[in-house]
């Protein structure tokens, strides 16, 4: 079982549910440790404290904040939790909304919540709450503090698990108000070019498969390690040419159409696409 | 907003689309340093050589990844760079899907497209077309030397404020007009809920008490404003901190834990009377307390 970052209660109207929170997200990157270039011995960190030049257990540790003007405070864990009590130890459910209501850039990171413990009061507040919201596109908006940060969390069942999403708040959303939207009446598409571009993406549209978009980075950093272990080279490969835009958009899409046609298949369109290229 | 962070391509079928890459998000956290508890002075990492027991410069730290115990593979950063791939400044959009059919846990890091050097006209077609038909562009996108799966889908008409329902969904091809992308987490990346141990009741919740939820639920069901939200714990935190810093004690409050709710059907009779608002009630009282 996975390791519980945060212990406390979700709370809903008055039932409260004791749960964990656990990650949902598994670390499936390669990791690299500091050796030493010249004998290959692996480096050690350690910390360091800057006044004495003694190394710090880590039972000394603590943090500092350091203001604008440059002063510093030192504040204890306990000193953080104080800060707002309630939320260091409660998710307090405060609305239900419509999942397809929330824009995805507000999502950050996904986890579970599993009850806290195996007795009969939290399993059966934990199985109210999921049968309750198993029914529904409904999910429940509430806040919380986990090591010193305030987040908004979206509660929801997959599979009968509660699964909390870490939100971002509005401010820390940017506007998009200045970003080049192409906006003007000028750049507005004939009907004749908007109806050949849904052509091509209706042409090229799919079901949603996670399950099939691999990770080609890790495996080829897989590769690269085992070459280089078997004493071969590696060489970066040969950037793929970015192709300029085209004057005439709808020439570009007649081409792509007759293409993905005479093919029969969009996959075989893509690679001759990718060898005229 | 902040200069473009990324330059380069979409492409979809034989249509190039020149866009920018700017950064959606910004990180409000309060950051803190790492101190030496004693007398408050900075912590620093230093690296050693586990074998001369000397101190190494960052310079002649070369990075090695362990296939075996004790066992290493040095690389240098160019051959760990040469895992990005041949497509560094092309983002092909492979295939289209219903962007309401993923799953919020796939969604990792958000940013806008902006349209590129004389690249104006392809990149409404394809924010217009991807409007008009509901739909996302899956493709790869190497940022910082390493690989990632994107989603590219036309944003809805203001990302901070609540759209209007079924009509603004239908809408989006109204929507600000701007191309978002997405960095996703792969399949393989996330726990499935079916392998996790749920300890289960010795009875399942009753049919009663499960109405009775669905009424609390319903009652407390609002449209989403993420405005609505404000981190107010941020501000508390700067608030002690400047208190701290004048020398006053801190007073520290132990969170009380919750007792699990022995009598569920009594707790949601009770919620249901205070119209769902029991959580809220009690948390001014906390906050007097």
């Amino acid at each position: 079982m996975a390791r519980s970052l945060w212990t406390g209660s979700l709370s809903f109207g008055l039932v409260n549910v004791p749960v964990v929170l656990v990650t949902a997200v598994r670390d499936l990157d390669l990791h690299f440790h500091q050796l030493h270039e010249k004998d290959g011995a692996p480096i050690e960190v350690k910390r360091w404290c800057s006044k004495e030049d003694v190394e710090v257990p880590s039972e000394e540790l603590t943090h500092s904040y350091e203001f604008d003007d440059g002063k510093e405070v030192v504040v204890s864990d306990e000193e953080l939790d104080a800060v707002e009590p309630r939320k260091t130890r409660t998710i307090d459910v405060e609305q239900f909304v419509d999942l397809a209501d929330v824009d995805p850039i507000y999502f950050d990171h996904p986890y579970f919540l599993l009850p806290a413990s195996e007795d009969d009061g939290s399993t059966r507040a934990y199985r109210l709450l999921a049968e309750v919201m198993a029914g529904t596109e409904r999910a429940a908006l509430g806040r919380f503090v986990m090591r010193a940060k305030e987040y908004l969390a979206i509660v929801r069942v997959r599979n009968g698990v509660l699964t909390l999403t870490t939100m971002l708040f509005a401010d820390e959303v940017r506007p998009a108000k200045d970003v080049d939207g192409a906006t003007q009446k000028a750049h507005k598409p004939a009907a004749k070019e908007l109806s050949a571009a849904i052509a091509v993406v209706e042409e090229l549209s799919t079901e949603w498969d996670p399950d099939k978009h691999k990770d080609q980075y890790r495996k080829r950093l897989k590769d690269i390690v085992a070459r280089k272990r078997k004493g071969g080279t590696v060489k970066a490969p040969k950037a793929v040419e970015e192709p300029s835009p085209v004057p005439d958009l709808m020439a570009a899409l007649e081409r792509t159409l007759a293409e993905m046609k005479g093919e029969g298949n969009g996959e075989r369109s893509r690679k001759r696409q990718k060898q005229e290229a | 907003m902040p200069r473009s962070i990324w330059n380069g391509t979409i492409t979809f079928g034989l249509i190039a689309v020149p866009i920018k890459v700017h950064s959606a998000t910004e990180d409000k956290s309060v950051h803190f340093h790492l101190v030496h508890e004693k007398d408050g002075a900075r912590v620093n990492l230093k690296r050693f050589c586990s074998k001369e027991g000397k101190e190494v410069p960052y310079k002649q730290v070369a990075k090695g990844y362990e296939t075996r115990a004790g066992e290493y593979v040095m690389l240098s950063q160019e051959e760990i760079n040469a895992a990005a791939g041949e497509r560094s400044r092309l983002i092909e959009l492979e295939e289209f899907v219903c962007q309401e059919h993923i799953d919020p846990v796939f969604y990792d890091r958000s940013y806008y497209l902006g349209a590129g050097e004389d690249g104006q006209d392809a990149y409404r077609l394809l924010h217009d077309a991807l409007a008009r038909c509901a739909r996302a562009g899956i493709g790869r996108w190497v940022f910082h030397n390493r690989e990632y799966l994107v989603v590219v889908r036309p944003m809805r008409d203001d990302p901070g404020g609540a759209r209007k329902g079924e009509a603004g969904r239908r809408a989006n091809g109204r929507s600000a007009g701007i191309l978002g992308l997405h960095t996703m987490r792969f399949a393989d990346e996330l726990v499935d809920a079916a392998d996790l141990e749920v300890p289960e009741p010795s009875r399942a919740p009753s049919k009663r008490e499960i109405e009775m939820a669905g009424e609390l639920v319903d009652s407390l069901h609002h449209k989403f404003k993420p405005g609505a939200f404000k981190d107010t714990y941020r501000e508390r935190l700067l608030d002690m901190l400047t208190r701290k810093a004048k020398g006053e004690e801190i007073e520290i409050e132990q969170p009380r834990e919750h007792e699990p709710s022995d009598d569920l059907m009594a707790a949601l009779e009770a919620s249901l009377a205070s119209g769902g608002k029991g959580s809220r009630k009690r948390k001014k009282s906390t906050a007097r307390s």
